[in-house]
């Protein structure tokens, strides 16, 4: 199987021939940045230093996905919200203390939502990596989710705020949202995207599993419904108490954090929705060694999680040969237990 | 030893009845919550509840009528975030909620502090605190800050994107013996040992306590990256600044 066959079957929780690395987030580091000349924060508003560097996640890495986007940080830019692009070794982010929206009437997406040049460089890098690489591995895009929107476009603390003193206003405003995750994953897929991200940061460090059901698991529904392909529901931290909803949602697949043991991750979602995980960044891809981030690896296998990868995207500091000691201990795994999973 | 009865307010008793599961802190938060007046016990329930135009009201009316201002924030504010806290802990409350509260609390302190200020009243230490450089997130910095206040801490806040450099100056400047860094994010988290480092480097490591929390922070990353204590939220800040003021003090005596 090609990577690109065997990242589609997994979504489909089908036979493949070993377990697919996967990369929902980012693997950008400032070593891939030297290597292809494509740093940051250049590389997340110039496509063809997009495509360069998010090519490395294959071509260097051994990965079985592109992700080009390597932020949650675009579309907001095009919304209007205040950003900050850093430098080469930090992310760029959106200054949500200074939100752009109050009210439900606030939300409208720009006429310029799809041609803005932080929104239309990963549709333009979509396409360069499409064409060079669209046989070989999966094209991964990303649109962000209306609960993630609500944080940077009202500000965290008064988003979360509102959704405690009026969730009928909240999810007026979720409801608008959504459309800027319709419209910029449609642009994607029509640029090649074989599947999406919607990261949705729904996360039991912040919010109880209830206000998942409440606020975003109709909407994700719906999602599914309107974006014909595979999407990857990516919700960082503690997640084990609402993944039984998640796991009704439709999604093709559920990205999430060491915070959640695979094995209990795996009973819970009972073959409803594909798991993609869950290698901690911090601790072990970031602070550790090969030898650790491979007993990682080989905890989700045993678990028979469907894609393996890290946990969210990693720190930029991260070394090189940690990366690449995923993809070399699955195949190793694999070699090891020779029935196809 | 003090009995839930020994409460007056019925909707205080019945949130340590549903919500206070280990006995040591079931009988703790009963003892604290026995010795305290009806009125400051009105002002806790208010506060557990996220009423914060109640608290507002409730505080002014109890200065007004002459209560001391400690009394206000100890009995009134102060009880009745430890159960918040300890609902927090426990997740039967989240982020929302306890916001809905500290709204609350900051309305009552907001009466409160100028009074406190005025009266000269020594602080429980010196704490700068900040998140990392690269990290908007303070939410949890915040709560932390409201509860280190509350509980007489004179606190120096960076806000967000806090470099190495900008801890290292607000330390020196206020003579701070604790320093509290704050991370949401997985990505930014390296720059809390980034800051330490700074601090190494400088020379000045041995003179200022460390101590690091964040949703993705645990104990083994703070002691990798040699903090000097990690909490697990605002609860455990208060608690850990508490206890590094004491370390530093016998460091200097």
């Amino acid at each position: 199987m090609t990577g690109r066959e065997r990242v589609l079957a997994a979504f489909r929780r089908e036979p493949v021939d070993r377990t697919p690395v996967c990369n929902p987030t980012s693997v950008a580091t400032v070593e891939l940045m030297d290597l292809v000349d494509a740093p940051f924060p250049e590389a997340n508003r110039d496509p063809e230093m997009m495509a360069r560097l998010a090519a490395t996640g294959y071509t260097e890495l051994g990965f079985d996905t592109i992700m080009p986007v390597f932020t949650i940080i675009q579309e907001s830019s095009a919304l209007g919200c205040k950003m900050q692009w850093e430098q080469k070794d930090n992310w760029p982010t959106v200054r949500m203390r200074e939100p752009i929206w109050v009210e439900p009437e606030d939300v409208k997406l720009p006429p310029d939502f799809l041609t803005h040049k932080d929104t239309r460089c990963v549709t333009d890098a979509i396409k360069i990596l499409k064409k060079q690489y669209g046989d070989e591995v999966a094209i991964i895009g990303k649109t962000m989710g209306p609960w993630t929107l609500g944080y940077h476009c009202f500000g965290v603390e008064p988003f979360l705020l509102m959704s405690l003193d009026n969730p009928g206003k909240t999810k007026l405003c979720l409801d608008r949202m959504k459309e800027a995750t319709i419209e910029y994953g449609m642009a994607q897929i029509e640029a090649g995207a074989d599947a999406l991200t919607l990261p949705d940061h729904a996360t039991g460090d912040l919010v109880s599993g209830e206000y998942y059901k409440e606020f975003l698991l109709d909407l994700h529904i719906e999602l599914v419904e309107k974006l014909p392909v595979p999407l990857i529901l990516h919700i960082c931290g503690r997640t084990l108490d609402r993944m039984d909803y998640i796991a009704q949602s439709g999604m093709a697949a559920f990205h999430y954090d060491s915070k959640n043991p695979p094995s209990e991750a795996m009973e819970v979602v009972d073959n409803r929705i594909a798991l993609v995980g869950n290698i901690n960044n911090p601790e072990t891809l970031f602070s550790k060694g090969p030898e650790e981030v491979r007993q990682e690896v080989y905890q989700n296998l045993d678990a028979k999680v469907n894609l393996v990868g890290p946990e969210c995207a990693i720190p930029l500091q991260t070394s090189i040969e940690n990366l690449k000691e995923i993809p070399k201990a699955v195949k190793d795994w694999h070699r090891d237990h020779s029935t196809p999973n | 030893m003090a009995s839930i009865n020994d409460i007056t307010n019925e909707f205080v008793r019945n949130e340590i009845q549903e919500y206070l599961e280990q006995p040591d802190e079931r009988e703790s938060v009963i003892e604290t919550f026995a010795k305290i007046s009806p009125r400051m016990q009105e002002i806790g329930a208010a506060l557990i509840d996220g009423q914060h135009k109640v608290v507002d009201e409730l505080t002014l009316k109890a200065i007004a009528d002459d209560i001391q201002a400690l009394e206000v924030m100890d009995d009134g504010l102060i009880a009745a975030m430890r159960i918040v806290g300890i609902k927090f802990r426990e997740n039967f409350i989240y982020v929302p909620e306890v916001l809905g509260c500290a709204r609350a609390m900051k309305t009552g302190m907001a009466h409160i502090e100028p009074i406190l200020s005025a009266s000269g009243i020594k602080p429980a230490g010196r704490v700068v605190m900040g998140t990392v450089k690269g990290d908007l997130h303070d939410i949890g910095k915040n709560l932390c800050i409201m509860m280190l206040r509350g509980s007489g801490f004179e606190v120096f806040d960076l806000g967000v994107d806090t470099s190495p450099d900008e801890f290292l100056a607000s330390v020196e400047e206020h003579e701070a013996t604790v320093m509290g860094m704050s991370a949401l994010l997985t990505t930014t988290m390296p720059n809390m040992a980034v800051t330490i480092e700074t601090f190494i480097d400088e020379g000045v490591r041995d003179d200022v306590k460390i101590m690091v929390g964040g949703a993705p922070v645990s104990q083994e990353f703070a002691d990798d990256m040699g903090a000097d204590g990690y909490g697990k939220d605002a609860m455990e800040c208060v608690a850990l600044a508490k206890k590094l003021v004491k370390e530093q003090a016998e460091v200097e005596s």
